[in-house]
């Protein structure tokens, strides 16, 4: 192995990427293009979801005036997720669920303050409760109602000095404060240097074969080893500068956090950059023609897209599916860079996806030269 | 290994699945000649310079590049192969072909630029150094490819139909250009269907059916066939070979 042979192999597919401006364009746009379209279609903040308020509360007095427990708890749902609406009766309230002008109908029955006070100070066998008539058709919007007002009535709670029987105290271990797009970039830069990657060396290398200049390098003193180094230096390059223009823009754009050491991240998407060109190579050699290749690209991005965990956990796939995620190498640097960038482990914690991605690369590597080699 | 052969072949056979593009193939070229394969479409020619460039491995047989057994990496360095497509980065300029090719033979970077001077010239392509080798025209990509084959000064030369495409002016000039190239000693092995510039060759080899039929001084061949033209000796030769 010649390493000026090796540059030179690296240098030209720079120059091939380079002088392409429509090439470049994909390079540069298509990465950004990928984090905004997406991260704004999964972040999904669910706001303005309508309810309505039926409220008989009746209150209850006591030395301070009349208390009215319901008016709190209502002013405690967050304004954000919830457009509130009061009505006089239930019917019709619930009446616009059935024809969805609304979502969800809280009720709150007359003996709703008094009954809480009494039973919490044990001076009654009574009970009371909330009815809560709800849409359930859509379940992310059902279950972001239900946790707008299990907050409301906690915090209530709380204010008033009640004390619940049991208390949740919720600790982040991890991801304080994160936002959907912290937790999107990291995987976003992996996805995308897989993707570009994987394409970008394949049609370059059906390039190679369909103009005989794959052949002519046979001529010369260049070796097959060489020719991959060479694109391995390349798209391990291109594959980092993508996914720092990634993170610089989720920063500046989207004002992506980062807790870990980024220069890791990097490192692992350069690894993967590695195995990809090399996987790109390999596709090649069962290809003859650009058709052929472009064939190929949905059997490329789909396994990517469903089993790598960028978009939806894991955990989300049925578990006869999810053995295969772990035949996707984007897999393990996407978990690497969410664990390095969200939760700031370093190269101990994150050795099995590295050793794994080592692993692709030795093996891959080596079968592209072998199938370069592969000769007449 | 000191040998007066640039070529050797002996009994070459290459087979693609059951076809023989080779058929027991015998040529020998000797240092500092320029010898013509001809031959009908088909005849193997591209064949035999493919197998002796390494980019086919031989079926069965010998073959031998300035004493060396074929394929050998480190012969590489001695040899220029022009293939008979013109295998260019066209995403590339010229300049950045001939360096790369340049680069491949472990040429620095002094000495790459000196070689593109002497050869944009010889290819009169000095204004086109910087253009994409895409948007030149097929005749002018032909020029690059063989510039691209002489960047290393090889020491021998296998140039399939070099001259296709090129306006007759230049071809003129490629040959006037072979001859210099004669002259510093350097063997070329060509493949043409233009029978005019066969009769430039010091010796012409005709090819059929993947084996060599007749061969010697093009003006012997003619007082041989009794003819006036080459075609007219190929086809004296291919009667002969076929009785
Ligand atoms: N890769 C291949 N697979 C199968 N057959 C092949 C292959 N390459 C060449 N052949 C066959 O071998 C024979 C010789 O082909 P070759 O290209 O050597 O001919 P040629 O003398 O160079 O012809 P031309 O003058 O058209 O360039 C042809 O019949 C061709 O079809
Ligand atoms: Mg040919």
């Amino acid at each position: 192995m010649n390493i000026k042979r090796a540059l030179a192999v690296s240098r030209r597919v720079f120059m091939d990427l380079k002088n392409d401006k429509r090439t470049l364009a994909l390079i540069i746009i298509a990465p950004l293009f990928a984090m905004g379209i997406f991260g704004l279609a999964f972040s999904g903040q669910i706001s303005g979801v309508n309810v309505i308020v039926v409220n008989d509360d009746m209150g209850m007095a006591t030395p301070m005036g009349q208390v009215y427990l319901s008016e709190i708890v209502i002013n405690n749902l967050d304004p954000d997720t919830l457009s509130i609406t009061t009505m006089d009766d239930v019917a019709s309230a619930v009446a616009e669920i059935e024809n969805g002008n609304a979502y969800a109908v809280f009720y709150f029955p007359a003996n709703f303050t008094n009954v809480t006070i009494l039973a919490y100070n044990q001076m009654t066998e009574a009970s009371t409760s909330v009815d809560i008539h709800i849409d359930m058709s859509n379940v992310n919007v059902a279950e972001a109602i239900m946790q707008a007002f299990n907050d409301a009535v906690q915090t209530t709670m709380q204010q008033r000095g009640l004390e619940m029987p049991v208390t949740i105290d919720r600790q982040a271990v991890y991801g304080q404060n994160a936002s959907f797009m912290d937790f999107f970039v990291p995987g976003i830069m992996a996805f995308v240097v897989y993707i570009l990657t994987t394409l970008l060396t394949l049609i370059n290398f059906v390039g190679e074969r369909t103009s005989g200049t794959l052949a002519r390098l046979t001529a010369t003193p260049l070796r097959e080893s060489e020719i991959v180094a060479g694109y391995a230096m390349t798209f391990s390059i291109v594959g980092t500068l993508q996914a720092l223009l990634l993170l610089t823009v989720g920063m500046l754009v989207f004002g992506v956090n980062v807790e870990g050491n980024v220069g890791l991240a990097f490192m692992v998407v350069a690894l993967l950059a590695i195995v990809c060109q090399a996987l790109g190579i390999l596709l090649s050699s069962i290809t003859h023609r650009e058709a052929q290749a472009i064939q190929l690209i949905p059997f490329i991005i789909m396994p990517g897209f469903l089993l790598s965990g960028v978009f939806w956990p894991l955990e989300a796939l049925p578990l006869w599916l999810r053995p295969f995620s772990y035949l996707v190498p984007p897999s393990y640097a996407i978990d690497a860079c969410r664990s390095v960038m969200l939760r700031g482990w370093g190269l101990e914690m994150i050795w099995t996806d590295v050793v794994a991605l080592i692993v692709f690369a030795a093996v891959f590597l080596v079968l592209a030269v072998l199938s370069l080699k592969r000769r007449g | 290994m000191l040998s007066m052969h640039a070529i050797k072949v002996e009994k070459l056979d290459k087979k693609f699945g059951d076809f023989k593009a080779l058929d027991g193939m015998d040529l020998v070229v000797r240092k500092g000649e320029v010898y013509g394969l001809l031959g009908p479409n088909g005849a193997g020619k591209t064949t035999a310079i493919k197998v002796l460039t390494g980019l086919l491995k031989k079926t069965s047989g010998d073959a031998e590049v300035l004493g060396v057994t074929i394929p050998n990496k480190d012969i590489t360095q001695k040899i220029g192969y022009m293939p008979q497509e013109t295998a260019l980065y066209i995403g590339l300029t010229v300049h950045q072909n001939l360096e790369f090719f340049g680069k491949l033979f472990g040429m620095d970077k002094a000495k790459i630029l000196e070689r593109e001077t002497e050869l944009l010239k010889f290819i009169d392509l000095e204004k086109w150094r910087d253009e994409l080798v895409a948007n030149l025209s097929g005749g002018m990509k032909h020029r690059v490819s063989l510039a691209c084959a002489l960047i290393h000064e090889p020491e021998v030369l296998f140039l399939d139909e070099p001259t296709v495409g090129v306006d007759p002016e230049l071809r003129v000039s490629f040959w006037n250009f072979f001859s210099k190239l004669k002259e510093k000693g350097i063997t070329i092995l060509i493949t043409t269907h233009y029978m005019d510039e066969a009769s430039h060759c010091d010796r012409v080899g005709f090819m059929r059916s993947g084996k060599l039929i007749a061969e010697g001084e093009p003006q012997a061949m003619l007082k041989e066939a009794g003819a006036t033209s080459l075609e007219d000796a190929f086809l004296f030769f291919a009667r002969r070979d076929r009785t």
